[in-house]
């Protein structure tokens, strides 16, 4: 059976866990910005945590299901209704054939999963079904999801489960990275090796799944680099000659020839997924005991929660 | 072994990844060998979320919670220790007929101009070297070559253009590459291919891998 797309929002896309080990053909792993929150809606309505679900950015999704269905919302929070009842974030509902579930904008964060029992079904790609705009795979025809669409929903998996209190991530519209430095740290100007840690930058509207052009405090190079192209990663913080930063995300190019100031730390990335045009950034120095210790301390906390979810 | 291909310098990119920089100026084939040399071998080891090769340097992306920036340094320079990549096994061959010029190739002109040569002296020229695919990426497909002969050297436009068609051949400086599909792009375009580089329906969606071959066949 299907949901049929009323009204696709700003930009509602089928994601899963993406398709890493293709960065040297130029394919990002992409898959759900904030795994996070991605993994939990799935986990709350029964599913196994990487099934494919919708990844709603910024919000004004509405769709009506066509059969009954246990359901849940995570991560940004968008003020959600289901035939005109509010809809609690991070707890799985029962919904009924043909509901309307309507999003407004969000308040705190980017993006909603919204995971549906079952799962989304779409066509996959090198093993994912996680849509790539740029080279329009995954998704249905590689596309965001349009107005009128139906969209295929899989058979149940599991029964609904609850999140405990402690476990739901906390989301602002100030996003603190931890980040270490990157490749080309040295390069920076004294001034910048230090405002970089202490002045928040602002996402501009030239922010997508690919990357957030930042505004701040210029970031200034002590001499300027000869840099040939080479690979970048998500949560690469690079400064182009023009001094203001753009921060690669899940969607981000694969190579790049800006110098790498700075790298977000395994443990942070979810929180890519989560900074909306407009919302403050900052990065706060992270040293390599501290990371790991994070990334083992908050995997463990989920992973009996969460079976097969790690950062 | 005392090329400097043996001696890349080793350095952490953030918490969960290693850049193997051999920090040259120029280009140079063996370093390339090298680069796709390890790359292979360490893809092979199962030990990386990504291996990813580019001109003159090689990052490799990792889990920490299953091991850290400090072994894997240790692996990448035992593997290093214990080959030698410059004289790897190059890919396979592909030849790629070009349309050079008119609609297809917009900057042919400021190439003329700008090297004295006219434009069969620039297809000649352009067409006359085997290239080496030395990185994949930006987008998908796109396919970063060995250096053009010197006298095509370009710098790119100074404004992108918003659409490059998918198969446009450009030059950026000493690159020459092609566009895997449809994109924005600043490199100077001299040429199209009717070849499909990317295409995701395709069984097989890449036409080429980095390490492949390549020459271009002026139609």
């Amino acid at each position: 059976m299907t949901i049929s797309v009323l009204h696709s929002g700003t930009q509602t896309l089928i994601m899963d866990a993406g398709r890493p080990g293709h960065r040297h053909q130029g394919i990002p792993g992409g898959g759900a910005a904030d795994k996070l929150s991605f993994a939990i809606a799935n986990h709350l309505v029964g599913n196994r945590w990487d099934t494919p679900a919708l990844e709603c950015a910024l919000g004004g999704l509405h769709i009506r299901f066509n059969k009954d269905y246990t359901i849940a919302l995570s991560g940004a929070q968008m003020w959600s209704q289901n035939q005109g009842m509010n809809l609690p974030l991070n707890k799985a509902v029962q919904v009924e054939a043909g509901d309307i579930l309507t999003m407004s904008f969000t308040r705190a964060g980017c993006r909603a999963y919204l995971a549906i029992a079952g799962g989304v079904k779409a066509e996959p790609f090198l093993g994912s079904v996680s849509t790539y705009l740029p080279a329009k795979i995954g998704g249905l025809n590689g596309e965001a999801l349009k107005t009128g669409d139906e969209v295929e929903i899989g058979e149940p998996q599991g029964e609904p489960q609850n999140l405990p209190k402690g476990h739901i991530p906390l989301l602002s519209n100030h996003i603190v990275l931890r980040a270490e430095q990157g490749p080309e740290w040295d390069a920076l100007s004294d001034a910048s090796k230090r405002y970089l840690f202490t002045t928040p930058f602002y996402a501009t509207t030239a922010t997508d799944r690919m990357g957030s052009r930042l505004k701040g405090d210029l970031v200034t190079l002590d001499t300027a680099l000869k840099m040939t192209s080479s690979p970048l990663l998500p949560g690469s913080l690079q400064i182009p000659p023009d001094g203001q930063p753009i921060l690669a995300l899940a969607d981000g190019h694969c190579t790049g020839g800006y110098a790498r100031a700075l790298q977000v730390i395994q443990a942070d990335l979810w929180l890519l997924g989560q900074i909306a045009p407009g919302a403050a950034v900052s990065f706060r120095r992270s040293f390599a005991q501290e990371a790991e210790i994070v990334l083992r301390g908050k995997n463990s906390y989920y992973a009996d929660l969460i079976p097969g979810f790690s950062f | 072994m005392t090329s400097r291909a043996d001696l890349p310098k080793i350095s952490v990119y953030g918490d969960h990844a290693v850049l193997v920089d051999w920090e040259t100026d120029t280009f140079s084939p063996d370093i390339n060998d090298t680069v796709h040399g390890l790359a292979a071998k360490l893809w092979e080891s199962g030990k990386y979320i990504e291996v990813v090769p580019g001109y003159d340097s090689l990052v490799c992306v990792f889990d920490l919670a299953l091991q850290s920036s400090k072994s894997t340094k240790r692996h990448i320079e035992d593997v290093l220790a214990g080959h030698d990549f410059s004289k790897s096994k190059m890919g396979k061959l592909v030849e790629i007929p070009v349309h050079y010029g008119g609609l297809d190739g917009p900057d042919m002109d400021r190439i003329c101009a700008a090297s004295g040569l006219s434009m069969d002296a620039v297809i000649a020229l352009h067409s006359r070297d085997e290239y080496r695919v030395c990185m994949m990426g930006f987008i998908p497909g796109f396919s970063f070559l060995s250096p053009a002969p010197k006298k095509l050297h370009h710098p790119r436009l100074a404004t992108p253009r918003a659409k490059v068609p998918a198969g446009s051949i450009g030059i950026a400086n000493w690159q020459t590459g092609i566009y895997g599909l449809e994109s924005p792009g600043g490199w100077q375009i001299i040429g199209r291919t009717p070849l499909s580089i990317f295409d995701a329906k395709r069984e097989s969606p890449f036409l080429l891998n980095a390490g492949d071959r390549v020459r271009f066949i002026p139609q």
